[in-house]
C-alpha cells in the first residue's frame, strides 16, 4: 500500500507551515491538518470565554467613569496593548475557521484546501491592518453607521444560515449555536476593528456612555452579548459531553457552565440597559 | 533503496491476569516488503511468543488488524514496512491497540464491544419501502448509487473513530453514523426519521467537530467528513 495523502490532503501553505513545526507535524501526519486546526478552534474557543468574562468585568467599571479611566490607562501599557493585539489572531482565527465549518456542513463547499489558506491569510491580513491602526491612532468613524453596517451585514450572514438550517430536523440548540456563530463571524472582528477605529471613543468612560444610550447601539450589543454567551456556553458544554464519560458529572458541569454564562449575560445586558 | 531495515518496535503490552501494562521494546531486522502483521509474527517466532496481537484476513478486508502507529490508527496487515519508515521518517515505532474497546491483551481489543455502537444504529434495512417495480428487482438508479457507494466500502475497522476528535465515550463514530446515513440514502430503506431522531440526538452528530481525521486515516480512502457533514447539512429532513 503506498500510503497516501487522502482525500483530504490538504496541500496548502498553512499545511506546509504546520508541518515545519516538529511537535505539529506529528499530528498532521497522523490525523491530518484539519485535525489540528480543528484543536486550534477548541483551544481559541475556550481562550474567548476567558476573555468574554475578563471583558464584561472590565466594563462594569462604566457606571464609574473614574475606574473606567483608570483600567483604560492600564491597557494603555505597551505589553497590555500588545496582548491586546495579540489576541485580534486567535478571535479572528476562530471566526474565519468557525466560517470555514459552516460552508463545510451546510453549504457542501469541500474546498478546504482554498478555505484554510484564505482562513490564515484573511487572519494575518486583519492582524496587520488591526496593528497599524493601533500605532495611528488618530482616526475616527461614525459608532452608529459603523454599527449600522456591520450589525446589518451580521444579521444578514446569520439569515443566510437559517434559511439553510431553519427547518431541518436539527436539534434547535445545536441550530442556534451555529446561527450566532454565523452572527459572530461578522460582529467580533467587527467590534475589535470599532475599537481602533474610534481609540477615543473606547477609552473615553463619558463617550462610551454617550455612544451606548443610542437604541441601535443598545440593541446590537445586547446582541453581541447574548450570541457570545450562548455560543460560548454551547461550546463548553460541548467539550464536556465530549470527555466527560459519566452523566452525573456532566450534568453538574452543565449546570455550573448555565449558572456562570448566566451571571456573564445579565452583568452584560444590565449594563447595556443601565446606561 | 534498501533490501531490510533495522527495526525498533515499541509495543504497549497489557496482562489482563495481572492488570498491568507496560511498554516493551523489540529490535528486529525486516525486509522492506515485509507488512506490520508479518513484522509481528516476526516477533511471535523469534523474540516473543506471549505477544498477542489480531489479524483475520490479512487483505484490509476485515479490519481486525487496526492498530495505532506512531500515533495514527492504521491496518497492520497493509502497511509494508518501507512505506512505514517513509511515512513517518524513522524507523522507530509505538505501537499501541485502538482505543475504542476495552483492551483483552496486548493489541487485541474487544472487537464486541466496539461493534455494539455499530449495532445500535442497525446498519441494515429497518423498514423496507415500497418497491416500484412490483415483483421485480428493487432497481436503484446509478445515479442514485454513485452518492454513496464510496461509504460502502467501510470495513468498521475503527480506525476514523480511534482518530477521531471527540472521545469515545459519548459519540456513536464516524463508521456508525456514516453508516446510518448509507441507509438514508439508500432508497430501499423507509426509516428516515428513526434514523435522523438518532443522528440527531447527542451521541450523534452534534458529537462531530468535522476534525476530519476520520477521512485522513481511512485505509478504504472514504471521506467519512463528507457523509457525516451530509447529516448535518439537514440533506435528509
Amino acid at each position: 500500500m503506498a500510503v497516501r495523502s487522502p482525500q483530504t490532503g490538504i496541500d496548502t501553505r498553512i499545511s506546509k507551515l504546520l508541518n515545519g513545526i516538529p511537535p505539529l507535524a506529528r499530528f498532521t501526519r497522523s490525523r491530518g491538518v484539519p485535525f489540528v486546526i480543528s484543536w486550534a478552534h477548541r483551544l481559541s474557543g475556550l481562550l474567548l470565554v476567558v476573555f468574554i468574562g475578563f471583558h464584561i468585568f472590565t466594563l462594569s467599571a462604566l457606571t464609574t467613569p473614574a475606574a473606567y479611566a483608570d483600567k483604560m490607562k492600564l491597557y494603555q501599557l505597551p505589553v497590555l496593548a500588545f496582548i491586546e493585539w495579540a489576541l485580534a489572531i486567535p478571535v479572528l482565527f476562530h471566526a474565519l475557521n468557525g466560517g470555514r465549518l459552516i460552508l463545510y456542513e451546510s453549504f457542501r463547499c469541500r474546498r478546504d484546501d482554498v478555505l484554510l489558506d484564505w482562513a490564515a491569510g484573511l487572519t494575518l491580513l486583519y492582524a496587520g491592518l488591526l496593528a497599524l491602526l493601533m500605532l495611528l491612532g488618530n482616526q475616527n468613524v461614525s459608532a452608529v453607521f459603523f454599527w449600522l453596517i456591520a450589525g446589518s451585514a451580521a444579521a444578514a450572514v446569520a439569515y443566510a444560515l437559517y434559511a439553510r438550517i431553519g427547518r431541518t430536523a436539527h436539534a434547535w440548540s445545536w441550530k442556534l449555536q451555529r446561527i450566532t456563530g454565523a452572527f459572530l463571524l461578522v460582529m467580533i472582528p467587527a467590534h475589535f476593528l470599532f475599537m481602533h477605529l474610534g481609540p477615543q471613543m473606547a477609552r473615553d468612560a463619558g463617550l462610551v456612555a454617550l455612544r451606548m444610550q443610542n437604541p441601535w447601539i443598545k440593541l446590537v450589543d445586547a446582541a453581541l452579548v447574548l450570541s457570545a454567551v450562548y455560543h460560548g456556553a454551547y461550546g463548553l458544554n460541548s467539550i464536556l459531553n465530549d470527555y466527560v464519560g459519566s452523566k452525573e458529572l456532566r450534568w453538574v458541569g452543565s449546570g455550573a457552565i448555565i449558572f456562570v454564562m448566566t451571571i456573564a449575560a445579565v452583568a452584560g445586558l444590565r449594563l447595556i440597559v443601565s446606561i | 533503496m534498501k533490501e531490510s531495515y533495522s527495526l525498533v518496535f515499541n509495543i504497549k503490552r497489557f496482562d489482563p491476569e495481572k492488570g498491568k501494562s507496560w511498554m516493551q521494546t523489540y529490535r528486529i531486522e525486516a525486509g522492506r516488503i515485509l507488512r506490520f502483521t508479518d513484522v509481528l509474527r516476526k516477533i511471535n517466532k523469534e523474540l516473543d511468543p506471549t505477544l498477542a496481537w489480531n489479524s483475520s484476513c490479512e487483505h484490509a478486508q476485515c479490519g481486525s488488524c487496526s492498530v495505532v502507529i506512531n500515533g495514527r490508527p492504521m491496518l497492520a496487515c497493509e502497511l509494508l514496512v518501507e512505506n512505514a519508515v517513509e511515512l513517518f521518517g524513522t524507523t522507530v515505532f509505538t505501537i499501541e491497540p485502538i482505543g475504542v474497546a476495552p483492551v483483552l491483551r496486548d493489541l487485541v481489543v474487544d472487537l464486541e464491544k466496539a461493534y455494539d455502537r455499530v449495532h445500535r444504529i442497525r446498519p441494515f434495512i429497518i423498514r423496507p419501502s415500497q418497491n416500484p417495480n412490483q415483483g421485480q428487482e428493487y432497481r436503484i438508479s446509478p445515479r442514485a448509487m454513485e452518492g454513496y457507494l464510496e461509504a460502502t466500502r467501510c470495513i468498521n475497522c475503527f480506525c476514523c473513530a480511534t482518530a477521531c476528535m471527540s472521545s469515545h465515550r459519548g459519540f456513536m463514530g464516524p463508521n456508525a453514523v456514516m453508516a446510518s446515513v448509507v441507509r438514508i440514502m439508500d432508497p430501499r430503506e423507509d426509516a428516515t426519521d428513526e434514523r435522523l431522531q438518532q443522528l440527531y440526538s447527542e451521541e450523534g452528530v452534534y458529537r462531530c467537530h468535522t476534525s476530519k481525521a476520520c477521512s485522513h486515516v481511512c485505509p478504504k480512502e472514504i471521506d467519512v467528513a463528507h457523509f457525516v457533514a451530509l447529516a448535518k447539512e439537514g440533506e435528509f429532513s
